[in-house]
């Protein structure tokens, strides 16, 4: 049998059918790198648990940084809303903060400043739920944090929300608070509906009708009994709404429109940033999967610093010598994002207080790969953009923005070149 | 005996005309096919229209405002019912084209809203139902039937369709603006509904809704609202009533084309090449 023969070609669509595995995340490798690089940075995310039943919360705590180096083709974070990334509402946010101020609004951030956030999300329905803070920025879409694997366990049909309203009113469930009346209402109409059609359509319709307006007989088609019938669906319709309207007045006399207002949140205060780095050479070697920073950094505080992390992209390079950096991390953060590799030094002895250093960052690992942060080379604005995270001997962290311009090494090209001359 | 339908054993006559018994049965089954056919057809359409117009407004429960929501709908909805009316009523005498476009637009939210949003993508109804449009129709038809005429029909019942979009509905909204607090903030109970149950890519500052801006009489923008899209309704139906008389008239040209190829069309030239 021809490989390309339609039975043959069945067969494979078949195959690939049946051997495809469910896709349970959403997509958020596919952003552009320089959104993912370069615009909210999310440190110190926590998730409570890894595993809830049906009704149970799960709170996801962290900061983010609205990064210094924002892309000049996003619009600035005028109108922003703490969101979560999960495969739609398999939980519900029974709770969202942002600095300790309410986050239900849309709110304007400001950029090159940190916010703390706080999520309650509420197990809904089971399986297994890759789960991420995000920001959603008006203009510039939805801003992803790492995400981390959630289990529901338990019955969809035991979840439950109540509430009890300003006025009172106890709501036993709000999944199905108000369905029993737009059912009985939509019922109503299209019982009327329907008879009205019926009452035309019970007698013969669309020939002997045409016919009838073709030899001028149309009088013969609408009977005094059909005026009347008209002008009673007439009564009958105004009557039906205004019933309605006064019943739903009186039954609910207190109600409010849709609330639409901005909420204003003030960014955590900044920090004295007595760390600066400036990036004097970025490279990504690309079939190496390496990222080297060589940078000028400038300890401008009063203590020596040594160096712990860089963080981009929800991936963490953590220097593995250094205790401090290690101590934060997170038990619960994703291990496909913590490169074991971590972040290497050319030199790594502590930066004394006032003391300018070129220092060689190198971060190499398959994590820029499978994170498909590699296809930075395809994007038209090749900038990369990380934090760095700074310790002194107290332990006591800074956090330092690198951002500079990259440049892919092909050391295939290279090789090649190497043979042909 | 109605003058409408008169019977004997071997024929009947259907409004002043007389048909054979097999012709009149077989013209019955022609109803029944092209009815259904029909109603299918328009609920598709006129529902896909719904979607890629109304959208948003209509899919959840916290975009249904008192003034975007109350201004489109009507005038958005008014497409298909204005331009069908030219054909029932100018063709076949039967003022039923705006209720069997309501009725069928209302059978394919139901579907759609239970098995695309409900069902599929887990959103609670309480969250996704759809408003009811029936009302409106109901009132086209009715008054077209009454008075004959599109242009009584378009500022009677389409001033109409737009003020009793709103009064129609509140029955199934009110319950969803009773006000409530979530974190230390009054919101309405729709709010609420639309901030837990997430949709990931719709944040809060997506949704279209009246935020303070209409100037209004008695602090009730749904009023307002609901005046000026009736009056949009009135002009919007005239428009799609013409283009309703547009299609359904039946144009010829002749075949310039095979002129231009050398090949002369010995029928209209009546004469050979």
């Amino acid at each position: 049998m021809r490989l390309t023969s339609p039975v043959s070609g069945l067969l494979l669509g078949l195959l690939a059918f049946v051997a495809a595995s469910e896709v349970a995340a959403h997509g958020e490798r596919n952003q552009e790198p320089f959104l993912r690089m370069r615009t909210a940075h999310f440190y110190d995310v926590a998730w409570s648990t890894g595993k809830v039943n049906v009704n149970e919360d799960v709170v996801i705590e962290g900061k983010f940084r609205l990064f210094e180096d924002w892309p000049a083709n996003l619009p600035e974070p005028e109108v922003a809303f703490l969101g979560n990334g999960t495969p739609g509402p398999v939980f519900v946010r029974t709770e969202s903060w942002l600095n300790g101020q309410p986050a239900i609004q849309s709110v304007p951030l400001k950029i090159d400043r940190d916010y703390a956030f706080k999520t309650v999300l509420k197990g809904r329905i089971p399986g297994d739920h890759h789960v991420h803070p995000m920001v959603n920025v008006e203009g510039a879409g939805p801003l992803m944090g790492p995400g981390s694997w959630v289990q529901v366990a338990g019955r969809a049909n035991d979840f439950v929300l109540p509430l009890t309203t300003l006025d009172g009113t106890k709501i036993d469930n709000l999944e199905t608070w108000g369905v029993s009346s737009v059912v009985g209402w939509h019922s109503v109409w299209i019982v009327i509906a329907i008879l009205w059609l019926a009452w035309w359509t019970r007698r013969p319709l669309l020939i002997p009708r045409l016919v009838a307006i073709d030899e001028g007989r149309e009088k013969l088609l609408i009977s005094r009994a059909d005026l009347a019938a008209g002008a009673v669906l007439i009564v009958l319709t105004v009557s039906v709404v205004v019933i309605g309207f006064i019943w739903a007045e009186n039954t609910y006399p207190r109600t409010i429109p849709l609330q639409g207002g901005r909420a204003v949140v003030k960014p955590l205060p900044r920090s004295d940033a007595p760390v600066e780095v400036i990036v004097e050479r970025a490279t990504y070697d690309v079939p190496g999967r390496s990222m080297q920073i060589r940078a000028s950094v400038t300890n401008q505080g009063g203590r020596p610093i040594q160096f712990g992390e860089f963080a981009t992209s929800g991936l963490r390079f953590v220097n593995r010598e250094l205790p401090a950096a290690m101590a934060m991390v997170s038990p619960t953060y994703p291990k496909d994002l913590l490169p074991p590799s971590g972040l290497k030094l050319d030199d790594a002895t502590p930066l004394a207080p006032g003391e300018t250093r070129s220092i060689l960052f190198d971060m190499t690992d398959a994590a820029w790969e499978t994170e498909r942060l590699t296809s930075l080379i395809n994007d038209p604005d090749n900038r990369v953009g990380g934090l760095l995270f700074c310790f002194d001997d107290q332990g006591d962290r800074v956090i330092a923005n690198v951002s500079g311009p990259i440049v892919p090494i092909f050391k295939d090209l290279v090789a090649h070149q190497g043979m042909t001359h | 005996m109605s003058a409408q339908l008169q019977e004997n054993r071997d024929s009947v006559t259907l409004y002043g005309r007389r048909w054979s018994r097999e012709n009149a049965d077989l013209s019955r089954t022609f109803d029944i096919l092209v009815v259904i056919i029909m109603f299918i057809a328009i609920t598709a359409a006129f529902h896909l229209h719904f979607q890629l117009t109304v959208g948003d407004w209509d899919f959840w429960v916290d975009w249904k405002d008192r003034q975007y929501w109350v201004t489109a709908t009507p005038i958005l909805l008014m497409a298909f019912p204005a331009a069908l009316q030219y054909v029932f009523w100018e063709k076949f005498r039967l003022p039923i084209a705006a209720t069997v476009c309501m009725l069928g637009l209302t059978i394919g939210i139901w579907i759609t809203r239970y098995s695309g949003f409900h069902t599929w993508s887990y959103f609670p109804f309480s969250m996704v139902w759809p408003a009811t449009m029936i009302a409106g129709g109901l009132i086209l038809d009715a008054v077209l039937l009454l008075t004959g005429s599109a242009l009584i029909t378009a500022i009677v019942g389409g001033m109409s369709f737009g003020l009793l979009f709103y009064p129609a509905n509140w029955p199934l909204l009110a319950p969803f603006r009773l006000p409530m607090e979530a974190m230390n903030s009054l919101v309405s109970v729709g709010d609420y509904i639309g901030y837990a149950y997430t949709r990931t890519s719709t944040p809060e500052y997506l949704r279209f809704i009246e935020r303070g801006t209409l100037r209004t009489f008695g602090g009730h923008s749904a009023v307002v609202s609901a005046f000026f899209s009736g009056f949009v309704c009135i002009l919007v139906y005239l428009l799609w009533w013409y283009i309703g008389m547009a299609f359904a008239r039946v144009a010829t040209l002749p075949n310039r084309m095979k002129i231009f190829m050398g090949l002369h069309d010995r029928g209209a030239e009546g004469k050979d090449a």
